[in-house]
């Protein structure tokens, strides 16, 4: 993995997402700056086939980019290009390109479109995994939990994209990576706040049922980027949309106490909008239900060990590593 | 930001499994109830088959029995030992912990005296450091060691002492000096002879019926100075050594396995959604712990102190082996042959109260991870 990349995406996020444009792009205003910066560094090409990037580092920039909660559609501008390639026009201009639903195989009505109303052009995911290419001819904007836009939109020219890639598995993974560095975020916060934060004349750290909540947090954190990583390093191998079902799985439990804990950590200012928490709490209750939520992933991961049978389970579980 | 780097199983580890399943397979009439908590099953004889393939101590320098290879050589052994649920809780603790302290800490003359015998499968220990006023507040142990000619004399109690009436040795924590200040001083760990005069042991009945724990009473027990462990009133720094060891192992997390096993089995092939994502949930849970406890192996194996990580290994294991027990029964379906499921189910929760106690409770878990953290 290049650690690089990793390395000169966090300068830009640290330095452009600020409050200020998670609120503005929360206001429905596109992060023009941000994304003009991270083309003139190469970032919407680095999951094309020939960017000299592994697909692995695609998901290394998306798990800081959870940590700064940045306010565009990366992984979608990044999978779009690299599934319509050159011959459909990914990568070819700095326009933004993103990936959202069919509503049924076919139809050009695609859902939950991240920034579709700011898209030239849009891959269209198919329940069976096909990808399409189409181009937007009307909008009906719409957002998730966490003001991130999801739009509906209606597209014309759809035209089938050559990728045989597990499309499904490789959105969920991006939710996941972009959560576990979120999850980090969180738990950050908590520590910080319960450093700073003074009541009965000390810091509310130094009370135990305090340092509880945040050890939990912890260990719930450092198993959520685990999953994560153990899913980015299937990528390629025969399992790895099994390994993607786990990960979603288990980082999606992990936002549910996390997220309830640091809250509580924060009292009644991480309630308040002024404060950043809730942008990285929101992502993550809304991440873990796009691309498939725990139950939808668990069932497939599921019915994989039920059809090896009881005494398969354990060599199952025990030849990945 | 704590880190759990991952880690590759070396070349060689995948042929060692499959030997481990071949001698599971071949010794099938003593893992006939399976059970995957490490601390149910006391086998002598099975104990001495695994000691006569090399499965115990396998870390250890050839010079004391031992076959010098790796962690995850000892990793692959254990994990595949407690999922096929055999009886290992005999050499269990003299492997895990008792060994390495005396490589560590222990005197040549000791290593001579007892590794060999504890890897051939025929020596057992005991921890002894839990006493009737002493839980998680260690240092408080009043079990005390007088200086006597050649040694010292040991008075007081030991409790919850896993197996003493089966085992042979007990290392046991004492106070051999007064604290003076600092509680932490004066503490020493003795190498106790269980059949030596003077010692009483009584069996204490647990909640599951089973007798697997003890009160070990010393009167009078003469220790010579040739058992003490280390140097006198070193004690408390190689207690708190031992943890690493103990605390990030797969007996974390799979105490409860066979009763997923049942699980799937009840639920058969072909299963309700609800059903198959009890079975994905629980299958997520243990491919993400196993692998953190592996980079927990990969930390000994380097030679790192990784305390605040085994803490939190054995957090996360432990609220799992609660956990997994309660998904299975929420999802059972009704019909089906229910016998295994309901047997393995009733003995795992009846054992489970102990899962968040034993080598460290939840709550001092929890607090070991918030220093590592800087909250306290």
């Amino acid at each position: 993995m290049d650690q690089v990349l990793a390395d000169a995406a966090e300068r830009i996020f640290r330095d452009q997402c600020t409050k200020t444009t998670l609120d503005a792009a929360e206001d429905g205003e596109f992060p023009e700056r941000l994304w003009q910066l991270l083309c003139e560094n190469g970032f919407q090409l680095m999951a094309m086939p020939d960017s000299g990037a592994e697909l692995a580092d695609l998901f290394a920039v998306l798990r800081v980019a959870g940590r700064f909660a940045v306010p565009l559609p990366l992984a979608e501008a990044l999978l779009a290009n690299r599934w319509l390639g050159e011959e459909f026009g990914g990568g070819e201009t700095n326009a933004l390109n993103t990936v959202g639903l069919m509503a049924e195989n076919g139809s050009s009505r695609w859902l939950g479109v991240p920034w579709g109303r700011a898209a030239r052009r849009i891959v269209g995911v198919a329940d069976d995994g096909g990808v399409f290419a189409g181009t937007p001819v009307a909008v009906n904007e719409a957002v998730n939990l966490a003001g991130e836009p999801r739009d509906q939109v209606e597209v014309q020219d759809v035209r089938p994209l050559p990728y045989a890639e597990p499309a499904p598995a490789l959105l969920a993974l991006a939710r996941v990576a972009q959560s576990a560095g979120a999850l980090e975020r969180v738990l950050e916060l908590g520590i910080g706040y319960a450093q700073e934060r003074e009541q009965f004349g000390r810091p509310i750290a130094r009370f135990q049922a305090v340092q509880h909540l945040l050890a939990m947090v912890a260990a719930e954190v450092a198993a959520a980027g685990r999953a994560s990583d153990a899913a980015v390093a299937a990528i390629g191998s025969e399992r790895f949309t099994l390994e993607v079902a786990a990960a979603k799985s288990r980082v999606g439990e992990s936002v549910g106490l996390v997220a309830e804990a640091v809250h509580q950590v924060h009292g009644a200012m991480g309630f308040t909008y002024e404060h950043q928490l809730h942008h990285f709490t929101r992502r993550l209750w809304a991440w873990r239900d796009e691309c498939g939520s725990e139950a939808h992933w668990q069932a497939l991961l599921g019915r994989r060990l039920c059809a090896l049978g009881a005494d398969q389970v354990w060599d199952f579980l025990a030849t990945s590593s | 930001m704590l880190q759990f780097d991952p880690v590759q199983l070396p070349e060689g580890t995948a042929a060692l499994r499959q030997e481990v399943r071949d001698f599971l397979a071949a010794n099938a009439d003593r893992t006939s109830a399976p059970n995957s908590d490490f601390s149910s099953g006391h086998d002598a004889e099975f104990s001495a088959r695994l000691g006569e393939r090399g499965w115990i101590g396998m870390t250890w320098p050839k010079a004391y029995g031992g076959a010098e290879r790796s962690f995850f050589e000892r990793y692959v052994v254990t994990e595949e030992l407690l999922a096929a649920g055999a009886p290992v809780s005999a050499h269990w603790i003299a492997d895990r912990q008792s060994g390495p302290l005396l490589l560590g800490s222990g005197s040549e003359d000791q290593c001579a005296r007892y590794l060999p015998a504890i890897v051939q499968g025929r020596s057992f220990f005991s921890i002894g450091m839990s006493e009737p006023g002493t839980g998680s507040d260690l240092a408080s142990v009043r079990t005390a060691a007088k200086r006597v000619a050649g040694g010292w004399r040991v008075n007081g109690t030991k409790l919850w002492t896993t197996d003493a009436h089966r085992n042979h040795y007990m290392i046991a924590l004492v106070r051999t000096a007064p604290a003076d200040g600092n509680r932490h001083a004066g503490l020493s760990q003795l190498i106790i002879d269980l059949a030596a005069p003077g010692v009483t042991i009584r069996p204490i009945r647990n909640m599951a019926g089973g007798e697997d724990f003890n009160e070990v009473v010393f009167d009078d027990v003469f220790v010579a100075d040739a058992d003490v462990v280390g140097e006198p009133g070193n004690g408390w720094s190689q207690v708190t050594s031992e943890l690493g060891y103990e605390r990030s192992g797969p007996e974390r997390f799979l105490s409860a396995f066979r009763v997923y096993v049942e699980f799937v089995r009840l639920v058969g092939a072909d299963p309700e959604r609800f059903e198959a994502a009890a079975v994905g949930r629980i299958a997520a849970h243990l491919m993400t712990l196993r692998r953190m406890s592996m980079s927990v192996a990969g930390m000994l194996e380097n030679g790192k102190a990784p305390n605040v990580e085994a803490a939190l290994v054995k957090e996360l294991g432990n609220n799992f082996e609660k956990l997994l027990p309660e998904i299975a029964r929420t999802a059972a379906p009704l019909g089906g042959d229910q016998e295994r499921f309901r047997r393995t189910y009733a003995e795992t929760l009846l054992l489970s109260p102990s899962f968040t106690l034993r080598g460290g409770t939840r709550e001092i878990l929890r607090g070991v991870i918030a220093r590592g953290l800087g909250l306290r």
